[in-house]
């Protein structure tokens, strides 16, 4: 299965019905990255009006979820989708819940950036917060890029980014409890740092999943629960 | 919003390049070996290197797979993609037609089917058959199952035929619907009873395998949940190779799948690995949809 | 506003295109109607003007006589087969005449008397003591039968009396006395269902053509309906489908086509000339018939093995039957309606038939009822022409009459292969 694979089916309805699953699927996952780096930037400026954007974009994705939900079992009751149409569909769903789940994560955020404004600002763990940030903004870019395009093998350098923003945020952690430890007035500020910083590294692993049903799609493999050096080991092994 | 549409559009670009370069058409192409497991250990039938000819025409191309014991074998693939020919060659039926010829090894249990040791009317007592069409004898129903054994002499006394045919009847899930009229003409019957009557008939010989050529195809649901139940059933004591049109019904009853293209027998795997994640582009555009 | 303008008067097209179409469906039926009235008013006009003409013919003067079983006017004192045979039965006859009627002495005039009993009631006389001897010596009253001019005169009409030539002026008063006294009168024509072919039209009977076409019936049926079913079998089940076997095909067609009279060509050449078989008897008559019969069993043989539904025949191999079981068990038993509807249809066509007759020279007069397959004898429809051809007024009647006799058969064949087909037909 790869990129052009749509538009073939002997019913055009069925193309359009995959067609507009796929559409919404974009728009959604375009929606939750502008979110991910709106709720950034909100944070990193203390801009509660940015913030409070953000919260109102989750309403936006969460219809789309239920739009995306409601065609895809309207395709499996009405066309019964074998082989990579079935997987597909799998796939969307699973991943629809994922991005729904980035949305939520990415208004908790937001919810942080507006309480970090009302309490006045804090220095420490910015630093940490844009990095991270923007590694995970790159990840999920690359992401939907690759599902836009069926490109699997681009799903294996994302679990690899993943891991190395898992590293990311345990090297944060301590040092965000070395602060906390050195100066406890800051420890409720920086509590909120830490929150952010998970919601971030739950963005990451969100981000991840999807890669792995971008694989299951393109590839037919389940590569949930392995690690990396397995997941490219089974995607080059031809059978 | 921004971000959306720029995948949009990096979607349709990314179709667009590849509509031009068009890559698709060394995967369609033939592959040289059949894709998957077509084999098995201990196959109950084992066919090898089989070509059929009508006349010049090759309806069946260089053909190998294994049929396991008490196995459900469904063969799909478009029209005229010759799977039925196939099915066909497996007992012998082609024998009728007379521009019909076949050339490699078919065997059942090791014994060769188109050998000159093999009789043709005990390979066809062995190896039982099932048509698209529920063509019952216009006789009685009793006469309808009783028709084989009697043939092959193998219940000689009255008690013993009706104690076969009764198996048989009770076997095909039909018996409580026809005991009290087992006198009445077969083609009185509703169609998918007809049909589970014609299958009643086939297993009264007590054959090893069971071909079925679209069994469902004339028949309507309910009908066809009551065949394929049967199919289930009877795969405990059968092997069954059953060509179907229906791709849900493939994958509903069958345990391996074996995809037929143009005489080509280009995939076969096990039903769920054919249905969720077939290898050729070609057995995944059938089962898709995307055909022709 | 347009397109409402323009749906309108495409409305108001289809229903003016409507009613035309209707009117030509009404004009259609109309023709096919008349065609099957026309058809039915021939055939009514012909059974009417047969059925007309033949009734009469199984009625016939009899005339009551009383006759003395007298030995010295038979000349003979026992009854036994020799002194029957010089037993003279118009003997007695003419006693009987000049007894009932003593004042004619003129032998000119008794001449006339004795001519209005038919020339054969003699032979009457003589059957009718042959199976009851103890008749000899006694005396009782005998319904003769009458000369066919005494015959046609009694039919006729008072006008066509006057006009009657061959009733002379006394004979007229004889015949006015005796229907006055009740003597003269109508009864039933047994000799038409009991005699052979005679010269004289009160005694002639079809028997004799009954009989032969019964036997040359049975020569065809016993022929043709094997050799027809097996050549049915064996093109539609066994036969490669090769040029040869295409050209048998063509070429039974075409039999089917040939006009009649070539198979009796045929038959006189090979069964008469070459096999020297005699003539005119009802087993070169069925050998000829079989001929013709032939491609019509077979083609609706054919017809009906294959409309005997493919699926049938691959079950039965696919359970293991053999070939020629498929046929034994299934294919016959279904088709067999249908063969015998082609068959009994068949035989009514052969029944029907004259022209190869008349080659094999089944049209001789002959008076005797045939008594096997290999005496000479006539056909019905050959009657039908034999006497039609006969010059004498009162064969015509009798034409008629057999003409009834003949249809009633093939009415009564059809009926039996619709009857048939009905009944042995299977639904699948």
């Amino acid at each position: 299965m790869d990129k052009q694979h749509f538009g073939q089916h002997s019913s055009s309805q069925f193309n359009e019905e995959l067609e507009s699953i796929r559409d919404h699927m974009m728009e959604m996952g375009g929606l939750v990255e502008q979110q991910v780096g709106e709720a950034l930037e909100a944070l990193l400026t203390a801009d509660s009006q940015r913030a409070e954007r953000v919260l109102e974009q989750e309403k936006r994705v969460d219809e789309l979820e239920i739009t995306i939900d409601e065609e895809c079992a309207r395709v499996l009751a009405l066309r019964q989708p074998a082989a990579s149409d079935l997987r597909m569909i799998i796939a969307v769903t699973k991943a629809v819940s994922d991005l729904e789940r980035i949305g939520d994560e990415s208004s908790k955020i937001a919810t942080m950036a507006i309480t970090l404004a009302r309490e006045g600002e804090s220095p420490h763990g910015y630093m940490e917060v844009r990095h991270i940030g923007n590694q995970v903004r790159h990840m999920l870019r690359q992401t939907l890029d690759a599902f836009v395009r069926f490109d699997a093998d681009k799903a294996v350098d994302i679990a690899e980014e993943d891991n190395a923003v898992d590293m990311e945020y345990r090297s944060a952690m301590r040092s965000l409890v070395t602060f906390m430890m050195e100066d406890p007035r800051s420890i409720s500020s920086i509590l909120n740092i830490i929150w952010s910083l998970r919601s971030l590294e739950r963005v990451g692993d969100h981000t991840s999943n999807i890669g792995e049903q971008l694989i299951f799609m393109v590839k037919g493999k389940d590569v949930r629960h392995i690690s990396v050096a397995e997941m490219q080991r089974e995607l080059k092994d031809p059978e | 919003m921004d971000t959306a549409l720029q995948y949009n559009q990096a979607a349709r670009r990314a179709s667009a390049d590849a509509d031009s370069e068009n890559p698709m058409l060394e995967e369609r192409a033939y592959p040289e070996e059949t894709i998957g497991e077509p084999l098995v250990d201990n196959p109950k039938m084992s066919i090898r290197n089989v070509d059929v000819f009508y006349d010049r025409d090759q309806a069946i191309n260089n053909v190998s797979l294994d049929i396991g014991r008490n196995e459900v074998v469904a063969l799909i693939g478009p029209s005229g993609c010759g799977k039925t020919t196939f099915l066909r060659a497996l007992n012998r039926m082609n024998d009728i037609i007379d521009t019909c010829r076949i050339r490699g090894e078919l065997r059942l249990d090791d014994e060769d089917i188109y050998g000159s040791a093999m009789d043709v009317v005990e390979l066809r007592a062995r190896v039982g058959m099932v048509f698209q069409k529920p063509n019952p004898f216009p006789k009685s129903i009793y006469e309808n199952v009783a028709y084989g054994p009697r043939l092959h002499g193998m219940a000689e006394k009255r008690h013993e035929l009706d104690d076969v045919v009764e198996s048989s009847l009770r076997k095909a899930g039909l018996w409580d619907e026809v005991k009290d009229r087992l006198q009445q003409s077969g083609t009185g019957l509703s169609g998918g009873q007809q049909q589970r009557l014609c299958i009643a008939r086939s297993i009264a010989v007590n054959p090893e395998v069971v071909l079925m050529d679209e069994p469902c195809s004339a028949l309507d649901p309910i009908a066809t949940v009551k065949i394929e139940e049967l199919i289930a059933e009877l795969s405990q004591s059968y092997t069954i190779v059953i060509v179907t049109h229906s791709m849900q019904q493939a994958a509903r009853v069958s345990h391996r799948t074996a995809y037929f293209h143009l005489g080509h027998l280009i995939e076969m795997n096990e039903t769920n690995k054919i249905f969720t994640a077939p290898d050729h582009r070609l057995t995944e555009d059938y089962i898709t949809g995307r055909f022709g | 506003m347009a397109t409402d303008r323009n749906e309108q008067a495409g409305a108001s097209r289809l229903r003016r295109g409507l009613q035309k179409r209707y009117r030509r469906e009404r004009r259609f039926r109309g023709y096919g109607l008349t065609a099957i009235m026309l058809g039915l008013i021939a055939l009514l006009v012909l059974f009417g003007d047969i059925i007309g003409k033949g009734l009469p013919a199984f009625q016939q003067t009899h005339i009551q006589l009383e006759i003395s079983w007298d030995r010295e006017v038979l000349g003979i004192n026992q009854v036994s087969e020799a002194e029957l045979k010089q037993a003279n039965f118009d003997a007695l006859i003419k006693q009987a005449l000049r007894e009932r009627f003593p004042g004619v002495d003129a032998r000119r005039q008794q001449h006339q008397l004795f001519k209005l009993v038919s020339s054969e009631a003699g032979y009457n006389l003589r059957e009718r003591l042959q199976t009851d001897p103890e008749l000899l010596g006694s005396t009782e009253t005998v319904a003769l039968v009458a000369n066919s001019t005494v015959d046609m005169y009694m039919k006729s009409d008072a006008e066509a009396r006057a006009d009657d030539r061959q009733i002379t002026e006394v004979q007229r008063q004889w015949i006015n006395e005796l229907r006055d006294s009740g003597e003269l009168g109508f009864g039933l024509n047994t000799s038409f269902f009991t005699q052979g072919d005679s010269r004289n039209a009160e005694q002639a009977g079809m028997l004799g053509a009954l009989v032969g076409s019964f036997y040359t019936m049975v020569v065809t049926l016993l022929l043709s309906f094997p050799i027809g079913v097996a050549a049915a079998i064996y093109l539609e089940e066994f036969a490669p489908k090769n040029r040869l076997t295409e050209i048998i095909e063509v070429n039974i067609n075409n039999l089917a086509a040939v006009p009649s009279i070539i198979f009796g060509l045929l038959g006189l050449a090979v069964f008469i000339n070459f096999f020297g078989l005699p003539r005119s008897v009802p087993l070169v008559g069925g050998l000829v018939l079989t001929l013709m019969a032939l491609p019509t069993i077979i083609i609706s043989a054919r017809s009906a093995i294959k409309a005997v539904p493919p699926s049938i025949r691959e079950a039965a191999l696919g359970m293991g039957a053999s070939r020629m079981q498929v046929v034994l068990h299934h294919v016959l038993p279904l088709a067999l309606p249908g063969m015998l509807t082609g068959t009994i249809i068949a035989m009514a066509q052969a029944l029907g038939e004259t022209a190869p007759l008349l080659m094999i020279g089944m049209v001789a007069f002959i008076a005797d009822v045939p008594q096997g397959f290999t005496d000479s004898a006539t056909v019905l429809p050959v009657q039908v022409y034999l006497w039609s051809n006969t010059p004498e007024e009162s064969y015509v009647a009798l034409t008629s009459a057999a003409i009834m006799v003949l249809l009633a058969f093939l009415i009564g064949m059809n009926t039996l292969a619709v009857v048939l087909r009905k009944k042995l037909e299977q639904r699948w």
